[in-house]
């Protein structure tokens, strides 16, 4: 529960600022409700991937023993506890995607990176993270998201243009 | 006593009629055997001495899960488990005691590893007091030896189980 | 309560429950078994197992019977088609990832998932996929895991959670990669952390150091005490062909609920230790011979025989039985001795009273304010730590007066770090405070005032002395403060001293005549003699003189089931006795319950119940009293004796007595207090156990 020496420095002025106007929301005593908007600014701050270090210094900072914020952060899918690229990039490949071609759309991206899904390109630049569910989003199918960002009714070219367009 | 008993017993009729018998049985085919010459066929499912099995590779089957040492209804099997050096579950001590055992096969039913099996060896005898009871080496040593005739007589019953 | 009432139906029998009772409780109190895995009486509720699902008329689906609360005209159908049809899908669920590795695993023959699925499991299963794997995860040397087991009940999680206040344990991942597990591998340190074991409905955690002992079904088990604390914790002994393989909780709602501390539950590995004593040994020059029991005895009672009336010492364990304490103390009083104590790390000896908690065990949970005085409660008296947990989780005011920082899982009103001489004038600032002194005078202050406060206006509340408190330089007066403090709030004192049995002992008579030695004064001046049951004199007293005065004497006789180093080098003579659950006995607990058990185990080598070789040794000296053939007629004269005796009141004030500035109280870490758990290696290996064998140097 209590670290030797303290690890609340790991997190940033902006981070420890968004994660107080969120603990703010919540009535006094259940800061617990607000690790899952702490770890979405801490992995944000540290290029999209959280660390035990960066865990544990949520839960420091939140007065909460580390496991409580390893299992939200190991739970959640948009939460990453390993290294990997700044870009999150995962093509949808349920029913209305995949019978638009999103089959093709994966080995497309693949092919383009060369690197398959759950691995980071050696620059550390995106990351294709898996093949997502459904987001609700088949009237546009075959579609991507990539860092939270809708991109729809993808053609290889339009792949190239916003795969090429990360930085 | 009446006349025809009374004939009977005077003209030997009934030793005539053994006799005869005994004549007969003179051609026909022998069922005794000229035991330890010759031996008599065994099931596949002769229970006789005990044996312990090892895998191909050398490893022990036994696992020390005393299921055995739990149906035997003789309480004739004493184990005693501990942790091995691999960490896997083992004996350190397993020990039958053929005088109370009764060859029923229920510690080779029980088995769940196949690993205490009855063989078809039935001839052996003890000298010394103690020598009754069939520890693990003994027993090991036993399947070590037999593990040919063991593995036949379990493949050949296996279709049926 | 009547308006609480609701009348419900369950399996067409109808029923009264209170409202809001969730179904299962109804159930088991009615004597209707719904199968579980999660849920957990002493735990909260997870419903996460789904194996309790019932069909409730008008509800469209079954329900969890953990976490389905009554309502009045509730229809319950527990064995319906429905509900069984529900339960056995939960159970090929639960069956799926569960290996079939029953003949190996420590659980098989008491293991519930095996239990419920011959009720409810298929007989072949439909699921031909790969099963999940799960790494095993490290807990330490007291619990082994197989993690690929897990059902994921969560108990674990929860009693981490609610009852030991450690939340070091926790689900992870989520789906087909849920697991249980520590934050990035950490072993579970706490002092009840074995009671995972128990908790586990399957094979995943287990105990590590019986991991593949022995099997359920191969042990008796025997009623035993907890031979460590004061409590009297309630345990079974697991005995196998007269060994003690194992020891488990017996539950007793009054005392230990269904938990037991490590401790308790490890320390039967300090039974079978390497260096028990086989035989009666007798010393011959520099080396030891063994010898028969008749010639040991003998040797005994001629080398009593020879010291000056008064010349000999008797230093019992506090842990020994009412039983050997009788005796004993009718030993050294017939041979004309007053010098027999029990308190070997006391210091100071005011009058004699026997130690109480003053209240029961389970109304400890319903405290709502405690001062506790010297005492490092979570290693002295764990499950008691854990009641007092439950008190201030829901509320009571609980402060501490420590010589030093010990960490608490609980929120602490108030924790004062004082030397000795500090504590005093503590006490003594709380008295006045307490007659109404206000803050700024006398040396109150606005913490002060709020602890006596809560003292004074809660109705519940308690003063306790500790084990720190009674090897205090000056318990005497210190006591005397508390009593004062507890007659002017209200509160009641509790004494909460070292050992299973010492109030037991203060009622055997193990305690001084006036004017003779006590245990201080014992292990301090060389008498002629000593007669020591259960007792390691250094290791068992703080004193540093005690191997001095144990060299100096001219004839040692050592009861002892160990044949320590330390003995070897200083006694004439050792005769093996039974430990811990190889004799039959009685405690005496803190809160003045008598509990017998009978021997559990096949004493070790030549070992003897110590009441049967007090009472030999007693008919060799031609000693009165020592007819009885049974322990029960030594308890019988035991009990007469105490219940005749008149209750001393702790006696009030006394001043402050004058100690160094500089005096200090030593604490004697977790697995040190006896010589019991000294042995255990399990135990030893722990977190709590490394530190103390490395930090003996170290603590100044």
């Amino acid at each position: 529960m209590t670290g030797s020496t303290s690890k609340i420095g790991l997190l940033n002025e902006h981070t420890r600022h968004e994660i107080d106007s969120w603990v703010a929301r919540f009535p006094e005593g259940r800061q617990r409700s607000a690790v899952l908007s702490a770890l979405r600014f801490t992995q944000e701050q540290n290029q999209g991937f959280l660390t035990p270090d960066l865990m544990e210094a949520v839960a420091e900072y939140l007065k909460l023993p580390a496991i409580q914020v390893f299992e939200v952060a190991s739970f959640y899918s948009m939460f990453e506890t390993h290294p990997c690229g700044r870009h999150h990039v995962s093509v949808c490949t349920n029913i209305s995607c995949m019978l638009n071609g999103s089959d093709e759309v994966v080995a497309y991206v693949e092919k383009k990176l060369g690197i398959k899904t759950g691995e980071s390109t050696p620059d550390g630049r995106i990351f294709l993270k898996r093949e997502e569910e459904c987001l609700a989003s088949c009237t546009g199918a075959p579609m991507m998201m990539v860092d939270h960002h809708f991109h729809e009714h993808l053609t290889p070219e339009k792949i190239d243009g916003v795969l090429d367009a990360l930085k | 006593m009446s006349r025809a008993s009374f004939f009977k017993t005077f003209l030997l009729t009934e030793l005539l009629q053994g006799m005869a018998l005994t004549f007969r049985t003179l051609f026909r085919p022998k069922v005794t055997l000229n035991y330890p010459e010759e031996k008599a066929p065994q099931s596949v499912r002769f229970r006789g001495l005990h044996a312990l099995r090892r895998y191909p590779n050398g490893e022990e089957r036994c696992i020390a899960c005393k299921l055995c040492e739990a149906t035997c209804p003789a309480l004739a099997i004493t184990i005693e488990s501990d942790v091995a050096d691999d960490g896997t579950r083992r004996t350190t001590r397993y020990d039958i005691d053929l005088f109370k055992c009764i060859y029923c096969g229920f510690c080779e039913e029980a088995c769940p590893v196949d690993a205490i099996v009855e063989t078809r060896i039935h001839e052996y005898h003890m000298e010394h007091r103690g020598e009754n009871i069939m520890t693990k080496d003994k027993l090991l040593a036993v399947g070590d030896r037999y593990e040919a005739m063991i593995n036949a007589d379990k493949s050949a019953d296996a279709r049926y189980r | 309560m009547s308006e609480d009432a609701v009348n419900i139906t369950v399996d067409g029998v109808p029923m009264k429950a209170r409202k809001g009772e969730m179904i299962i409780r109804v159930t088991d109190a009615n004597d209707v078994y719904v199968p579980r895995f999660c849920y957990h009486e002493k735990l909260p509720v997870a419903a996460n197992c789904r194996m309790c699902l019932v069909e409730v008329e008008k509800a469209p689906k079954p329900l969890p019977a953990c976490a389905t609360p009554v309502m009045e005209g509730m229809v319950i159908r527990t064995k319906s088609a429905k509900a069984i049809a529900a339960q056995r899908s939960v159970m090929e669920f639960l069956l799926i990832n569960h290996p079939l590795d029953c003949p190996i695993c420590d659980q098989g023959g008491e293991c519930e998932l095996q239990d419920l699925a011959i009720g409810y499991g298929r007989d072949i299963s439909r699921y031909h996929e790969r099963k999940r794997v799960v790494k095993d995860k490290n807990l330490g040397p007291l619990v082994s895991s197989d993690m690929t087991r897990c059902i994921h009940c969560t108990r674990c999680v929860r009693f981490g959670q609610d009852v030991a206040g450690i939340p070091e344990l926790g689900t992870t991942g989520r789906g087909e990669h849920n697991e249980i597990g520590t934050y990035i591998e950490a072993s579970v340190n706490h002092e009840l952390s074995g009671n995972i074991i128990d908790l586990c409905p399957v094979g995943a955690l287990n105990s590590k150091p019986f991991r593949y002992r022995a099997r359920s079904w191969e042990m008796t088990q025997q009623p035993l005490v907890s031979p460590h604390d004061g409590l009297g914790t309630n345990l079974y002994g697991h005995v196998r062909r007269g060994r003690l393989m194992r020891v488990v909780p017996r539950r007793n709602d009054a005392i230990n609920e269904t938990w037991i501390s490590d401790r308790d539950r490890f320390s039967y590995e300090g039974v079978y230790s390497a260096d028990r004593l086989q035989a009666p040994m007798l010393r011959d020059g520099d080396s030891w011979k063994s010898v028969d029991w008749q010639t040991a005895l003998e040797a005994v009672a001629q080398g009593l025989q020879q010291a000056p009336k008064g010349g000999t010492g008797f230093l019992a364990s506090a842990s020994s039985t009412v039983e050997e304490l009788t005796l004993l103390s009718r030993l050294a009083r017939g041979i004309g001795s007053g010098n027999i104590d029990h308190r070997l790390r006391q210091t100071d000896f005011p009058a004699a009273v026997t130690p109480s908690l003053g209240m029961a065990v389970a109304d400890v949970d319903a405290l709502q304010a405690l001062l506790v005085v010297g005492a490092n409660l979570r290693h002295e008296i764990p499950l008691l730590a854990s009641r007092v947990r439950k008190a201030a989780v829901s509320g009571a005011k609980v402060s501490f007066l420590n010589p030093e920082r010990f960490e608490y899982l609980f929120p602490v009103a108030q924790y004062w770090v004082a030397s000795p001489a500090q504590q005093l004038a503590a006490l003594q600032v709380l008295v006045a405070a307490a007659r109404g002194a206000a803050a700024g005078s006398e040396g109150v202050t606005a913490e002060h005032l709020q602890v006596v406060d809560s003292l004074k206006s809660k109705e519940r509340k308690a003063i306790w002395l500790g084990a720190l408190a009674q090897r205090h330089p000056a318990f005497g007066a210190l006591r005397g403060l508390a009593a004062e403090l507890a007659a002017l709030t209200g509160a009641t004192l509790g004494i909460l001293a070292e050992g299973a049995n010492a109030a037991g002992a203060h009622l055997a008579g193990a305690v001084p005549d006036a004017g003779a030695l006590n245990a201080g004064q014992m292990l301090t001046s060389s008498l002629h003699s000593y007669v020591l049951l259960g007792v390691e004199p250094q290791a068992d007293s703080l004193s540093a003189s005690a191997a001095a005065a144990m060299a100096g004497a001219r004839f040692v006789v050592a009861l002892t089931p160990y044949a320590s180093d330390e003995l070897k080098a200083v006694a004439t003579v050792m005769l093996p006795i039974g430990s811990f659950a190889e004799t039959s006995g009685t405690y005496v607990s803190l809160e003045g319950r008598w509990q017998s058990f009978g021997g559990a185990a096949q004493p070790v080598g030549e070992s003897r119940p110590a009441w049967k070789v007090l009472r030999v040794l007693g008919n060799l000296l031609g000693l009165q009293g020592f007819a009885q053939s049974t322990s029960e007629e030594v308890l019988a004269e035991a009990r007469a004796a105490a219940d005749g005796a008149v209750p001393q009141a702790v006696p009030q004030g006394g001043g402050v007595a004058a100690i160094a500035a500089d005096a200090a109280v030593t604490d004697v870490p977790l697995y040190q207090i006896d010589a019991l758990v000294r042995r255990a290696p399990a135990l030893q290996a722990t977190r709590d156990g490394m530190q103390a064998s490395q930090g003996v140097q170290g603590a100044a």
